[in-house]
């Protein structure tokens, strides 16, 4: 058999493309397109989020869960500002595309983690104050039409399910933090063999 | 850096790399229209990365790193699991027999299930051993150090001499 890097060296390969600088130019204005148009989107549902909750405030609706739905309102925006600025220019970092790929790789995979790691931080705190007041409302309210019992059960079963729910979205941020972990301390053995 | 330098970095770049550039990426990718998106995605990359090029290492050696970083960004989002260590796969059993290598589209198909089952770098190592690289280069790429390069090297002829029933070339 002739050699295997011969072999692997002339193998025939169907993308016998012309990538030209034309087209290199296009993708580079797609990608700019792309980010626009995310930001775009971003920016509405801002917006339109904002929009909302001055019109429910201006019509009096619910007038006690004014100031913790506009905390909400600011967590969510802070939320998708966090996302944004995390993921923005992410793609293809330039100025380390041309480091050594385990450095590339540990960058990638530390950058994942840090990100994973502070979750609690910039994914779940923001949303706690207004949360935890709209709670605190619901509990002091006493609804005339609703037996003592039921009303207990019903603060109870909201405090519950609000626990739940963001013990879950922690515990998930941390287990994926954790396995990135893992593959960091496989790297740095790999880097001091 | 002027975007006429830029350009021409990569016009130099996809005339002398182009080939090594498209079997990167039928190694990375099964599938065929993805297989294109990743090799646009290394040209677009590259010709990105030519703004901050300042020849502080060589032509070769940038245009791998880049091209090995995209396809590492791709496997890394991918997340699959049950990849291997080339020592894992040394120790396992193989997988046919090297008289069914006689053909060359079979034993090429085996290596790309062979790299596409090892975890980083292990598979760029291995790459860029099939592109005849030596363990400096490989070194300078990968960021492992010449004697992790070396053992690496001495697993990948084992696997391929008891894969493919021969020893390849140093």
């Amino acid at each position: 058999m002739t050699d295997i890097k011969d072999i692997w060296q002339n193998q025939p390969t169907e993308e016998n493309i012309m990538i030209t600088l034309s087209d290199i130019r296009e993708r580079a204005q797609a990608l700019q397109s792309r980010i626009r148009l995310r930001n775009g989107a971003l920016y509405f549902y801002s917006f339109a989020n904002i929009a909302i909750t001055l019109f429910l405030i201006s019509r009096g609706v619910s007038p006690r869960y004014t100031m913790p739905g506009l905390l909400i309102l600011v967590a969510h925006i802070f939320v998708i500002w966090q996302l944004w600025w995390r993921t923005s220019a992410r793609a293809f970092p330039g100025h380390l595309m041309g480091t050594a790929a385990l450095d590339y790789l540990r960058h990638e995979l530390s950058r994942q983690r840090d990100a994973l790691s502070g979750a609690w931080l910039w994914y779940i705190a923001p949303f706690m104050p207004g949360l935890i007041w709209e709670l605190w409302l619901r509990a002091t309210l006493h609804p005339a039409n609703m037996p003592p019992t039921a009303d207990r059960l019903m603060v109870l079963f909201l405090v519950l399910s609000a626990l739940f729910f963001w013990a879950a979205v922690g515990l998930g941020f941390s287990l994926a933090a954790a396995r990135l972990d893992l593959r960091l301390e496989r790297l740095n053995t790999l880097k001091a063999e | 850096m002027d975007t006429t330098r830029q350009d021409q970095f990569y016009l130099r770049a996809v005339a002398e790399f182009g080939p090594a550039l498209n079997r990167l990426a039928r190694t990375y990718e099964a599938d065929a229209s993805q297989r294109l998106d990743l090799l646009q995605d290394m040209h677009f990359a590259l010709w990105r990365s030519f703004a901050g090029f300042s020849e502080q290492c060589s032509l070769r050696t940038w245009v791998y790193r880049v091209a090995h970083n995209v396809g590492i960004s791709k496997r890394v989002r991918r997340r699959r699991g049950g990849l291997a260590s080339l020592e894992e796969l040394t120790d396992a059993p193989a997988q046919g027999s090297p008289e069914d290598d006689t053909h060359v589209a079979r034993a090429l198909d085996r290596l790309r299930q062979l790299i596409r089952a090892l975890k980083p770098p292990d598979d760029q190592v291995m790459l860029l051993y099939l592109e005849d690289m030596d363990a400096q280069a490989i070194g300078e790429i990968t960021g492992l150090s010449a004697r992790a390069v070396a053992t690496r090297i001495h697993r990948i002829k084992a696997l391929l001499a008891r894969d493919f029933g021969q020893g390849a070339s140093p």
